[in-house]
Formats: C-alpha cells, structure tokens, sequence
C-alpha cells in the first residue's frame, strides 16, 4: 500500500465519521430537552390537541341552490313538447335539498294519420326533496333520489277534420277551444350531479312520472300536461339536465365552506381555555388561499 | 330500442263506433234473451227513388237506380217515392241487449222495430245532444252522446227508460226495454 493510497482511505474514514457524528447530532437536537424542576416549580400545562379526535360537523344549513334546465328548451326546439324550467333548492347538511321546480311548458302537435291538433302553453310548479345518497357528504358531487308532486293549471285546444255522419249524413267542422283542466302528478327522480368548478355544478336526472288527476272534460282528455308530458299511459318518463349554481345566501360568514371543525375530548386536566373550537381550521384556509 | 317500439300501443278505444247499448228485461225488470226476431230500421230524412222490377215466375227485384238490362230480359218497370229507411240491425234472434248508432248531427232519431212473431212494430223515438270526442289525437275523433228523453209504443214493449244518459265507448247499458210478459224460471 502506497502512502498516497493510505492518505486517500484515511480522509474517508474521517469523512464516514464525520458525517454519522453530524446525523447522531441532530438526532439529538430534535429530542425534547427535559429541564429538571426547581424547588417551588410547578409543572407547565401543555396544549393538547387529539389530532385522532378531530371531527368535521356539516353546518345545518349549506345555502340555497339555483338550476336551470337545458333539456327542455332542447325538446321544445325539435320535438312537439318541451318546457323552460328552473328550481330553487335549500341544501340541508349536503343530504336533504327541498326543492322548488317552476317553469313553462308547451306542446304543440298534430296527428299524422288522424289529422288531429292539440295545443298548449301553461306555467307549472313541482314541490317535493332530493336526498344525497352518497356516503362521503363533504364532497362536492352528488348521487341523489328524489320526489315531487307536480301542479298544472292550463287550457288547451284541440281540432280536427270535420266529422262526417256515416248513416244520417251531414258534416261539421270540429275545433274546441280553451278547455279548462287542472292536473296532478308525482314524479319519482334519479340523478347524479358534479362539481365543474367552485361553485357550478352539473347534473341529469331522470323522472318517473305518474298522472294522479285531471279535469274531466266530456271533449277531449288532455293528451298533454306542461310539466308532465304526454298522457298516452297513465305514467311516462322524463329528464333534465341542470346547470347549478350553489349560492351562500343567508350563511354565516364563517360557515361559507359549509364546515364547522370542533376539537373534543379533551382532556380534564387542561385549562378551559384550551378547549378550544376552531371554526373553519383547514377549509378557511383553502378559501383564503382561493 | 327494438324491443320497446315492437310493444308500442296507442291505447286507444277497442270500439271504433260509438253505439246506443240497449239491454231487454222482462215487464218486471228481470235481464232476458229476447226469443224473437227483431230487425231494427230507422226513419231518414226525406225520399228516394225506388225502381221495381216484377216478372211472372221470378222473384220482385228493388233497386235504387233504373235497370235495362232487366227491362230487356222482360221485366215490367214501376218507379215509386219511398223513405229512406235504413236497415240498423237485420234479424236478431235471441240476444239479451242491442247496440244500435246514433245520429251525429240530429236532435231526435226514431227507431222501427220489428218483430217476426208479431205484426204490430214497435216505434222508439229518442231525443238527444251529441258532441265530439278526442280520446288521443292519434286515435281519431268519436262522436258521444247525452241522451235526454225517450219514448216506445206497446205492441211489444211494455215500457223503457234511460239508464245511463252517456253514450261512448264505456259498453255499458245505456236503455233499457222492458218487454211484455215475465220470464219462466
């Protein structure tokens, strides 16, 4: 072994050490330094905060949400039915959503074969709640079921070709105008809606519809409801496809991420002015930082 | 998407005419099967012409326009005005109810009803209004009635009454004739 070569390997047996002696250091450094009490001394309290108890409650109320529906508008453009809709909804702890629909719908069709005409235009309303199905309410998408019972006071016009007596002869115009109808129905709803970005959100859902009552008019059956759809069968499907703005209206300041974070069990042997409730620790921070 | 338009049904009414249903009971009201044969005619407005052809041998042939080739095979012509009665229902034999069509357009239609065990015929004059019906704009348009008053002679029948003043597609009896004598257990 040549001198240079033992120089070489003693620099990196100094190195190594060196390098452990530094790691060990620090180590220590970290280690809390226990100071030895004084006569007289009386421990110092120290903060605890059971990171494991930690627990995010949902605020009650989580706002109210705006909708509209693009569905219809669409149908009413290239079918003989649609409706311009829009709800209004209150978000209750992200799992119940009473709701408000209101809109206008209108259908206007003639019968190939028969020649038939039926028209109508009417407002309408459904009343009723969604529920949020999903486990995990604090994430923004939803899966929800849902009810309603829906409202319709409308007329409508119905005319045809004339009406022509086989056996008697004789022939007449037939048109009956502004029939009078009131119409009831509930609905059975199925939806899904996600987070697009903040506060917007999107959704479909699909509508199982059934007639409770109409009018009776010795006439002609309403073979239309706004609201409703077609009376072919005594139930039908629908849809929507929403657009939805969640909106903070009438939270509380703190509340607006729609989390309160409590701090419990602590310890009895911590001052009272420890327990603590930090409102809004992580989630106001994030708004902060939005 | 096959499946479900291969199951499309319109729903519409099974009925495509609407008729007066009429039921036949007994003078005490019990439901019966009439034994007789009855043909119903009703009175139509105004005349027609009527072309009768006799030959010695052959059977009287009636027909609504003139035939030449009749009078050439020897036939004697005679041409007479006739009201236009229509024939409702031809030979009906031990039935226990009668639907018969009604008038689109008219205020009072009258039936003629005749028996084969009988020579009297029986009259039936009905008063009602009509108005037009859409059940479902792809199933057409259907003319209902309101039945108001009604009125029989006897020679037959006891007395009638309206049971059920709506006439539609619902089948239910709408008149009944109440016939004389009273059904053998």
């Amino acid at each position: 072994m040549t001198e240079d070569m033992r120089s070489v390997r003693l620099r990196h047996i100094i190195g190594v050490t060196l390098m452990m002696s530094t790691f060990v250091l620090a180590t220590m450094a970290q280690e809390p330094q226990i100071q030895p009490l004084m006569p007289g001394e009386t421990p110092k309290p120290t903060k605890y905060v059971a990171v494991e108890e930690q627990k995010e409650h949902l605020v009650f109320f989580q706002g109210f949400t705006l909708s509209a529906d693009v569905y219809g508008p669409v149908a009413m453009i290239v079918s003989d039915y649609g409706t311009l809709e829009g709800a209004l909804r209150l978000n209750l702890k992200n799992t119940f959503f009473p709701i408000i629909e209101a809109g206008v719908g209108k259908c206007s069709k003639e019968d190939f074969n028969t020649k038939v005409s039926y028209k109508t235009s009417a407002p309408f309303a459904r009343i009723g709640i969604d529920i949020n199905m999903l486990k995990d309410k604090f994430q923004s998408n939803r899966l929800y079921l849902g009810a309603r019972y829906g409202l319709s006071i409308f007329q409508y016009n119905i005319a045809g070709p004339a009406q022509t007596d086989p056996i008697w002869g004789g022939s007449q115009s037939f048109s009956m105008k502004s029939i009078n109808c009131t119409s009831h129905w509930a609905e059975l709803i199925f939806g899904v809606e996600v987070k697009i970005f903040r506060n917007f959100h999107m959704g479909w859902a699909v509508r199982y519809k059934r007639e409770i009552a109409s009018t009776k008019s010795d006439f002609a059956k309403p073979n239309c409801i706004p609201g409703y759809g077609y009376t072919t069968n005594s139930t039908c499907w629908g849809g929507t496809y929403s657009l939805i703005f969640d909106l903070n209206w009438g939270m509380k300041k703190s509340h607006k991420r729609g989390v309160n974070v409590e701090i419990r069990d602590i310890p009895p042997t911590i001052d009272n002015e420890q327990q603590t409730t930090v409102e809004d620790n992580e989630h106001g921070t994030e708004e902060e930082k939005e | 998407m096959l499946l479900l338009v291969g199951c499309y049904s319109n729903n519409c009414p099974l009925e495509n005419t609407v008729t007066c249903n009429y039921g036949f009971y007994d003078s005490e009201g019990k439901a019966i099967s009439y034994n007789d044969t009855i043909t119903v005619t009703t009175l139509m407005p105004g005349y027609k012409t009527v072309y009768t052809y006799r030959k010695m041998g052959n059977k009287t042939v009636s027909k609504d326009a003139p035939d030449t080739a009749l009078v050439n095979q020897g036939y004697s012509e005679s041409v007479t005005q006739q009201r236009k009665d229509t024939i409702l229902l031809n030979n009906l034999h031990g039935a226990s109810s009668m639907k018969v069509p009604m008038s689109y357009f008219r205020e009072m239609d009258t039936l003629v009803i005749a028996y084969r065990s009988i020579t009297r015929k029986d009259t039936i004059k009905i008063q009602h209004s009509s108005y037009a019906n859409v059940e479902l704009p792809e199933c057409g348009t259907y003319r209902f009635h309101t039945l108001q008053h009604i009125w029989s002679t006897d020679a037959a029948i006891d007395h009638i009454e309206i049971s059920e003043p709506k006439v539609n597609y619902d089948g239910n009896i709408n008149v009944k004739i109440f016939f004389n004598g009273v059904a053998i257990e």
